[in-house]
């Protein structure tokens, strides 16, 4: 019965170990202290039923009142007996809850706040899961089948949160499933009977028995296989593979994901958009306006250490009423309505919709879409903007920079201007923006002195190809070299205008493109754009766009924010809103169209200007398949290469004797030329050895209890009987490399290369056709002995690990405890 | 009697001097027993090397007449001591006599003072006789009352017993069996010997017309000549490999003992000089594993019971064990690697 407590206890603990992932929707942890007391009450409660030895029904119906238990005391409704007995009052309280969950989980974005539905529906999932995991596992005693639950648990981040699910919480959960796993086996094993290693020495509970190494080794070599090929796989690096490569989410397009509306890095999604050769269209917008500006999707507005990012969105349905600013009228603000009409394409897959700012109206969005009236875009946590059309209205307000001369300085206490402000210090653009702003004195002058700053004059310039990121550094960065594209020129203007104390931000959106018919613009990943705004008193955010416009297919500019590049005689339509025309890259002026076409896009440019530059395809495969075919050829090549030196009488490793001068009998000089044995064992060994290979390559059994003499008699008697010159010859070799292993001197003299090619010769000859092509293309021998390198290899490691492990197990607890109890 | 040293005695005699002293010594032999050349060699090998020779088999075979042939062919001391369960050591060794004329004891020496001594039928002794040859086999000495005399070289014991009737035997105790260098069955002739023998015996025993062709000082030469027979590294660790072997496996209560390595390499150097080498080869041990190594084995009961000979055995671990390279392990191989030497067996636990 201990084991099915210590399994009990196990499978609570997984239970929570499980629940981990959901850290990532709650912004506190009071989800988890609800869940630690309800997975405990129904860990007691399966305890105590199981101490009464009550059937596995019982079990269930004591967890299931643990679980309603615990609830009662964590969500009362106010008329519970002593706290925890529920009332009907309290199952009618759960409904409340339950259905106010679905609201909350509608309205919120992650990451939530702790509200009560949200946390019941926790509690509620939790307990469920651990009663069920109880049941599968101690009850059932199905462990893996307990895995299901728990992956339940992880689903739901995962559902509303795709991105960026942190790895950890769900290595966590892992580690709890499979401690249950091992749990249970252990538990299996021992009520078998005596662990045991296979070489009649007993296994301690601590130690691991040699006999599931092989299990473990496959185990190990499943994990990694499973880790490694979807790495491999291009495009399946979305998830918790992606994020463990970048570091953060990817974005949106057609490899990206419907993530949520918040926590995207837009920004790194944007240059990886940029950075793509392959031109996707994204958006078709149908619009009354004439030149509209900017269509818009996301901000960032939250300035860390590491750069601007972006905040989750709040607000409420878009099928509600939204705020209508062309109600008040101002001077010197022209607000006109419009109407828009949105075709999403099915490449363009996040949670936010593009729109333009400020609309008012939207028809034909779903009960999952909301508006974020602050940062004027629409988000949602479930659907997401895949193949999605829609129509809205909007207004669109245009300033005379004289109206925005006229605003005042926000009040320092206001809690966007606290909020929207915040920088971190890096005193060189401090500096350069006291500099910039010394002497101006509304607040728009500040702005304009700030935007003026990027211009061509003082020597910024457009390149997509740089570094990405708006941390203080990469800003400074920057503005040092002064070249970067729109994410840089946003980011520093935004950094820059809120050092001087106005609040700024940046957005994200589409500039118009260059692909126009009548009313519709047609937008592509290439057009994807980030500009700033800025907030004035009184009026609200206006953008301003600081990115040189022939880098913009499709760029704009207003009135109160022209273009700081144009000669003011060149462009006539400068200053006024909207001018699209002029700044489309091919039309601007003076400017040279290649070039921009080339930095806009390297690879279309190469590739469809230059039909030549396009590689053909073949030459990957010759290569490829002549890089096979040279693997496929090694083993035979390194085969000849062994014949080719074996064949080679053998390198004199010692000088030949001196002559020595012998007095002979009759009084003349015999003069005897000493052979240097150690060259004739070489040979001799070497022409046994291309033997021994030869046998191997046809097939021939090769036997290491057979001396060289034996070996040689049988080959004669068997192999070779029809050929006594080769009998001979086989007969020589043996006699030559026994010699040469075990007597004082070698055999000298011999023609052994001569009587190597004999024997090779008959037994080719004996072999079948396929023996013999199998020898020469794939040759067993040098397979063989790589086969056994590999072999050795890998069981030398083993029993290094093995050494090692044994080693460390020294200072297991479990073995100290053992010991100890043992005494 | 003053003997030469080895020194003296000289190294290894030109190829063909040992050829024809050796080959007429197996000549000689093969004029009593036909058609047995493989024993008559390994027995004189045994001669060479200075062991002694065990001759099992049924009544009939000519267990005595190759041990007297042998005697008879060389030139030297021969003394045959039938055991009988009343024999006495002091029959084997001697024994100290007192001489009433010179009014002392004197020593009349046993029937080990001699080049050859042939026991019949040693099986048939009480083990308090049969302990008596334990010195004189190994030691080549007698000690008697306390005073030691030294036996003569060459010295050998040729012993014969019979593996069948065991009724009213005393089997050799452990430390006798292993002071034989091998034990050689006879095995029944061919027949075509069988009928040659019919022809040559009828008339007259051969064995009584046979005449020396070799004398003491030339089997001493002969036996100095192999003493000097090269042996490689890899052929001595084969032997110590095959001892340890025995030693480890899982078959054999009691392994061999490391006079037996001593006495296999000896007798392997006589074998291959029998063989016109001046090296010894892996198969030379090889051929001489069964006759050296078997009779000192014990096996386990369960082999026993399962009828496995330890004739069978050692051929078995021969079959199987791996020659030591000189160089590194044979790529070749299949089976697993067992180490440097190791015998192919998981060790036996206790």
């Amino acid at each position: 019965m201990s084991a099915h407590r210590n399994l009990g206890l196990v499978a609570a603990a997984a239970t929570l170990l499980a629940a981990a992932p959901l850290s990532a929707i709650f912004e506190r942890w009071t989800w988890l202290v609800q869940a630690v007391i309800v997975v405990a009450a129904v860990a007691a409660a399966a305890a105590l039923a199981r101490l009464g030895r009550t059937p596995l029904w019982a079990q269930i119906l004591a967890m299931v009142g643990g679980l309603t238990l615990a609830l009662t005391w964590l969500f009362p409704s106010g008329g519970e007996l002593l706290a925890v007995l529920p009332s009907p009052a309290t199952f009618g309280h759960f409904a409340e809850l339950l259905n106010g969950s679905v609201e909350d989980m509608r309205t919120h974005g992650v990451k939530v706040d702790d509200t009560d539905p949200l946390l019941f529906v926790t509690a509620l999932g939790i307990g469920g899961v651990a009663v069920l995991v109880d049941v599968l596992c101690v009850g059932l005693r199905r462990p893996a089948l307990a895995g299901l639950p728990m992956l339940a648990i992880y689903s739901v981040p995962v559902a509303v949160y795709v991105d960026s699910v942190p790895p950890v919480p769900f290595a966590i959960g892992a580690a709890g499933f499979l401690w249950l796993l091992v749990t249970d086996n252990v538990d299996r094993v021992r009520r078998f009977g005596r662990r045991f290693t296979g070489d009649g020495r007993d296994v301690d509970v601590w130690e691991a028995s040699p006999l599931a190494a092989a299990g473990r080794r496959l185990a190990v070599v499943g994990l990694a296989l499973a880790v490694l090929v979807p790495l491999a796989v291009p495009g399946m690096t979305a998830g918790l593979m992606g994020s463990l490569n970048s570091g953060q989410g990817n974005g949106f397009g057609g490899s990206g994901l419907g993530g949520s509306p918040g926590r995207v890095d837009l920004f790194a999604a944007l240059s990886g958009q940029l950075n793509q050769s392959k031109v996707t269209d994204l958006v078709k917008v149908t619009t009354t306006e004439e030149e509209p500006f900017y269509l818009r999707f996301g901000v960032a507005d939250e300035l860390r250490n590491d750069g601007f990012r972006v905040r989750g969105p709040n607000g409420r349905q878009v099928n509600g009423d939204l705020p209508d600013p062309s109600q008040q009228s101002q001077p010197g603000v022209e607000r006109t309505r419009h109407r828009a009409t949105v075709e999403v394409t099915r490449d363009l897959n996040m949670r936010l919709l593009p729109v333009y700012a400020e609309p008012t109206r939207f028809a034909d969005l779903g009960n999952s879409w909301f508006y974020d009236p602050n940062m004027q875009v629409v988000f949602s946590n479930r659907e997401d903007s895949r193949g999605k059309r829609y129509e809205f209205d909007y207004v669109r307000s245009k300033y005379t920079p004289d109206r925005l001369r006229a605003a005042q300085p926000l009040p320092a206490d206001l809690p966007l201007r606290k909020q929207q402000t915040v920088t971190p210090d890096v005193p060189e653009v401090r500096a350069l923006v006291a500099d910039l702003i010394r002497g101006k004195r509304t607040e728009y002058d500040k702005v304009r002195a700030i935007y003026d700053y990027f211009s061509e004059d003082n020597g910024f310039s457009y390149r997509l190809s740089t570094e990405q990121g708006t941390s203080g550094q990469e800003i400074l960065d920057f503005l040092e070299n002064k070249v970067g594209y729109c994410q840089q020129y946003a980011a520093a203007l935004a950094w820059m205008v809120r050092d001087a104390g106005i609040p700024a931000r940046v957005a994200f959106g589409f500039s118009n493109g260059s692909r126009r018919s009548g009313d519709t613009l047609t937008l592509t990943n290439r057009n994807l754009h980030a500009w700033t705004e800025v907030y004035f008193d009184q009026i609200g955010w206006v953008p301003f766009d600081a990115t040189p416009t022939y880098g913009v297919p499709g760029s704009t500019r207003s009135a109160w924010a022209p273009d700081t590049d144009a000669p003011e005689d060149n462009t006539p339509q400068a200053g006024t809103p909207g001018a699209p025309g002029d700044a489309d890259p091919s039309a601007g002026p003076d400017r040279e169209p290649n070039r921009i076409e080339e930095e806009l896009d390297p690879g279309v440019g190469s590739g469809s200007g230059t039909p030549a530059g396009q590689a053909p395809v073949w030459p990957w495969w010759a290569a490829g398949a002549l890089t096979l075919l040279f693997l496929l050829a090694v083993p035979a090549l390194r085969r000849h290469a062994l014949r080719r030196r074996r064949g080679r009488p053998a390198p004199t490793v010692r000088t030949v004797d001196p002559p020595s001068v012998d007095a002979s009998v009759n009084g003349a000089p015999v003069v005897t030329v000493g052979t240097d044995p150690d060259r004739a064992r070489a040979d001799a060994h070497a022409a046994w050895d291309e033997l021994i290979d030869t046998l191997v390559d046809y097939r021939l059994r090769v036997d290491r209890t057979e001396t060289p003499r034996a070996t040689a008699d049988r080959l004669a008697r068997e192999a070779l009987t029809a050929d006594t010159e080769a009998g001979t010859a086989v007969r020589l070799l043996g006699r030559a490399e026994e010699r040469a292993r075990y007597a004082r001197d070698p055999l000298t003299g011999e023609p052994l290369p001569a009587a190597l090619r004999t024997v090779r010769g008959a037994l080719a000859e004996r072999a079948d056709r396929r023996t013999r092509l199998v020898a020469t293309v794939l040759p067993p021998s040098v397979l063989q002995r790589w086969r056994i390198a590999v072999a050795d290899t890998s069981s030398r490691l083993v029993t290094s690990g093995g050494h090692l492990r044994y080693r460390l197990l020294r200072f297991s607890p479990r073995r100290i405890i053992a010991s100890r109890a043992g005494r | 009697m003053t003997q030469q040293t080895w020194d003296e005695v000289g190294g290894l005699l030109p190829h063909d001097e040992f050829r024809a002293a050796s080959d007429a010594i197996v000549a000689n032999i093969e004029q009593v027993i036909e058609g047995k050349t493989a024993t008559v060699r390994l027995a004189l090998a045994v001669l060479l090397a200075e062991g002694h020779l065990l001759i099992e088999d049924v009544p009939g075979v000519g267990k005595t007449k190759l041990a007297k042939a042998l005697a008879r062919s060389i030139d030297c001391s021969v003394r045959r001591i039938q055991f009988t369960p009343d024999l006495l050591p002091s029959d084997v060794t001697g024994v100290s006599v007192y001489n009433q004329e010179t009014h002392d004891f004197e020593f009349r020496p046993g029937a080990v003072f001699a080049n050859l001594v042939v026991g019949d039928e040693i099986n048939r002794a009480s083990p308090k006789t049969q302990s008596a040859l334990l010195e004189c086999m190994e030691e080549r000495q007698v000690t008697v009352d306390g005073v030691t005399y030294q036996l003569q070289t060459p010295f050998m014991v040729i012993a014969t017993q019979n593996p069948i009737e065991m009724e009213g035997t005393y089997p050799l105790p452990e430390a006798q069996r292993d002071r034989f260098t091998a034990r050689i069955a006879m095995g029944y002739p061919d027949p075509n010997a069988e009928l040659a023998m019919l022809d040559g015996h009828g008339a007259v025993d051969p064995l009584s017309a046979l005449r020396p062709v070799s004398d003491a000082d030339t089997v001493r030469r002969l036996i100095g000549h192999v003493r000097q027979v090269h042996v490689a590294d890899a052929v001595k660790q084969y032997a110590v490999d095959l001892v340890t072997a025995t030693r480890e496996a899982p078959d054999l209560r009691l392994g061999a003992s490391p006079r037996c390595t001593l006495q296999m390499l000896r007798t392997a150097r006589a074998v291959a000089a029998l063989d016109g080498r001046d090296y010894v080869l892996p198969d030379d041990l090889q051929a001489l594993a069964v006759p050296v190594l078997a009779h000192r084995l014990i096996p386990t009961a369960d082999a026993q019971l399962a009828r496995r000979t330890t004739d069978a055995i050692v051929a078995d671990l021969v079959h199987r064990l791996p020659l030591p390279h000189e160089r590194k392990r044979s790529p070749y191989d299949t089976r697993p690697p067992t180490g440097n030497g190791q015998a192919p067996f998981e060790p036996r636990r206790p």
